[in-house]
């Protein structure tokens, strides 16, 4: 009975880490480290709730949510790209932008600090039928089953041959790993990252809407808690490819489905939440040391 | 960055440059900002002078400005001091949560009787540990080229979980409730420099912080050659110059000013370590440094700026019904441009034109 919901609690929760990973993952194969996710996730989030709730349809919300974010990457892209600005600082900024326009509004139009709680939000739909619950362990994440996790693991499955078969997907790793092969057959590097932030922002902005849609339906200014910085964290761990990263995301989740039981075993979720972040370190230093040593037997 | 090594321009258009860097990310903010109170019907001409007012109008409200401005003093110079050297340490803020969590732990558990000496202890205890915090990952990148950026990132995380976790467990006050530990002892709390403000003998360390930096970084030969490496690896490491030695110290130092700015902050400001202890100093000090182009008198400025707004913000609430927000969309706003080369490049072509 437990693991069957810390099963569905996982798969719940690892669905916005995944969605924003798989876009930062593809941003950074295109050479931009993305450090605004989690103000594209807010966003998201923000914008999903109020199509929701005006709409009254999920599927729109989703979509309004997606190309906000989509937009806001672009435009943040255009920073960077045009502009020369340093994608970290910039990054940092965004977020910081992003959050005081959200307050902002939240204050003047909806008269409220830090909850937005509107009228007839409507969830993500969940659409197997109420009978799989019965099967063993699985049951009760099947049942909870929605369509944007659905489409992240659709996304994981399919990304690995976008980025290896398809035109774009080259272009974006030709100007990422080879900027001068890029710029020799005439790719434009700008053009690519503009697109490749976009899309980061896109899926960054499906990540919000999961936040604010999948069980909660109201929209809070802590409502991301880092999380875009956990999915920095993942596809940095998971080295940029697509399913490792979303194994990541799913340790990420797991640990975050059984922070709270298992502080009532006495382990404090303050420290649990550290864990993601150390995992990273001990990667960044395995694979540190790892060129280092190969650097050192063959120079 | 550039102005140290490369050749002697004339004096004027130096600081004319310099004042374009720090200009123009701000005029892009309050064009940012205007727009947006112009579309809730504010005139926002009104609301610039009276933040203009609240921050600046009387001598309360220069301290109150100053006061705010004081943590970013320290997290502009401990940023300042990797930047320059090519290093991109964004850990400033977790080290400053780090010193902070250390000088207040000093201040209250040591006995009292200790008295005044607290004061250095305390300083001397968050300083050391902060620069442990920043050695880590200053020697995974020194030694083994581990991405600093990431790893500092990661860092200020780690920070957070590790600090939350000892305000709201071993370290939590029991009279207090909750988040917050024990109040340092009196004799360990830094003394008010104009009574109703909560200016502290903190910002008197970070001028000292800020003068000491502008002397190591023109007037010594190592502050000369972590510029250097800043400039130029390849000629750096030809003419003699330990790279690894320079990455380690700068990260060192940044940690040391980091402590020390969080120390002031706890010994100064809030007489303990709270949960939400920096509301983003450490990346707000990020701004400063680029805003003012990693030299002295540009940072002063920046945190100047900085602290501006911050006390502006609050009392405008107060006045006015616009939402404090307006703070937030400024301060992202000038992080955005701040390192953005139009204002340079347009200069340099008007004068390449003419």
């Amino acid at each position: 009975m437990i693991i069957d919901q810390v099963i569905a609690a996982s798969l719940t929760l690892t669905t916005p880490i995944l969605l924003a990973a798989m876009g930062g993952l593809v941003n950074r194969q295109g050479g931009i480290v993305n450090i605004a996710l989690d103000a594209k996730m807010l966003a998201g989030a923000f914008v999903a709730v109020i199509v929701s709730s005006m709409t009254g349809g999920w599927f729109f919300a989703v979509v309004a949510a997606a190309v906000a974010g989509a937009v806001i990457g672009y435009l943040f892209s255009l920073v960077i790209t045009r502009a020369n600005a340093n994608m970290i600082v910039a990054g940092l900024g965004l977020n910081v932008l992003v959050a005081g326009l959200i307050g902002f509004v939240l204050n003047w139009v909806y008269d409220s600090s830090g909850t937005l709680r509107l009228p007839d939000v409507q969830l993500l739909p969940k659409f197997l039928p109420d009978s799989v619950s019965s099967i063993p362990l699985f049951g009760l994440a099947l049942s909870e089953l929605e369509p944007l996790t659905v489409f992240a693991w659709l996304t994981v499955f399919a990304l690995p041959f976008l980025l290896a078969n398809t035109r774009i997907g080259l272009w974006v790793r030709a100007t990422g790993n080879a900027p001068q092969v890029a710029r020799a057959m005439g790719i434009s590097g700008r053009n690519v990252q503009d697109f490749s932030t976009a899309f980061a922002g896109f899926f960054s902005g499906l990540g919000g809407a999961h936040l604010a849609l999948a069980s909660i339906g109201l929209f809070n200014e802590g409502l991301t808690a880092g999380r875009g910085f956990i999915a920095l964290a993942a596809f940095y761990f998971g080295r940029d490819r697509p399913i490792a990263t979303a194994l990541v995301c799913l340790l990420f989740g797991f640990l975050d489905a059984t922070q709270i039981r298992m502080q009532t075993a006495g382990l404090p979720p303050k420290l649990i939440g550290t864990i993601p972040y150390l995992m990273v370190l001990v990667a960044l230093c395995i694979a540190g040391w790892r060129n280092h040593r190969r650097k050192a037997v063959a120079p | 960055m550039a102005e140290e090594a490369s050749i002697r321009r004339p004096l004027f258009e130096g600081w004319l440059d310099r004042g374009v860097g720090l200009a123009f990310p701000f005029l892009v903010a309050l064009v940012v900002a205007a727009f947006v109170l112009l579309l809730i019907g504010e005139n926002p001409i009104d609301v610039f002078a009276l933040m203009f007012a609240e921050s600046f109008g009387t001598q309360r409200r220069i301290a109150a400005t100053l006061s705010a401005a004081t943590p970013l003093l320290f997290t502009g110079v401990a940023t300042a001091i990797c930047f320059r050297s090519g290093v991109f340490n964004v850990g400033v803020e977790g080290a400053f949560v780090v010193g902070g969590l250390c000088a207040a732990f000093i201040g209250f558990t040591l006995p009292a009787a200790l008295g005044p000496t607290l004061i250095p202890l305390a300083f001397g205890f968050a300083a050391i540990v902060s620069a442990i915090w920043l050695y880590v990952p200053g020697f995974l990148l020194a030694r083994y080229e581990v991405d600093e950026v990431v790893s500092t990132l990661m860092l200020n995380f780690v920070a957070f979980g590790i600090t939350g976790y000892l305000v709201n467990g071993p370290l939590l006050s029991e009279i207090s409730g909750n988040n917050v530990t024990p109040l340092v002892h009196e004799a360990a709390q830094l003394p008010r420099l104009l009574p109703p403000s909560t200016l502290h003998a903190g910002f008197l360390v970070g001028i000292l912080v800020v003068v000491l930096y502008g002397i190591w970084a023109r007037r010594t030969p190592s502050g000369f050659e972590a510029a250097l490496v800043g400039q130029s690896k390849r000629f750096s490491s030809a003419v003699g110059i330990s790279i690894p030695a320079t990455i380690i110290l700068v990260m060192v130092l940044s940690g040391v000013i980091s402590g020390l700015g969080g120390g002031s902050h706890a010994l100064g400001q809030l007489h303990r370590f709270a949960d939400g202890f920096s509301p983003g100093y450490g990346f707000t000090g990020m701004a400063v440094a680029l805003l003012g182009r990693n030299n002295a008198v540009g940072i002063f400025l920046g945190a100047v700026l900085f602290g501006a707004l911050a006390s502006a913000g609050t009392t405008v609430q107060l006045f006015s019904d616009i939402p404090l927000d307006i703070v937030n969309i400024i301060e992202g706003t000038v992080m955005i441009f701040a390192v953005v080369e139009l204002g340079r490049i347009s200069l340099s072509r008007w004068r390449a034109r003419r």
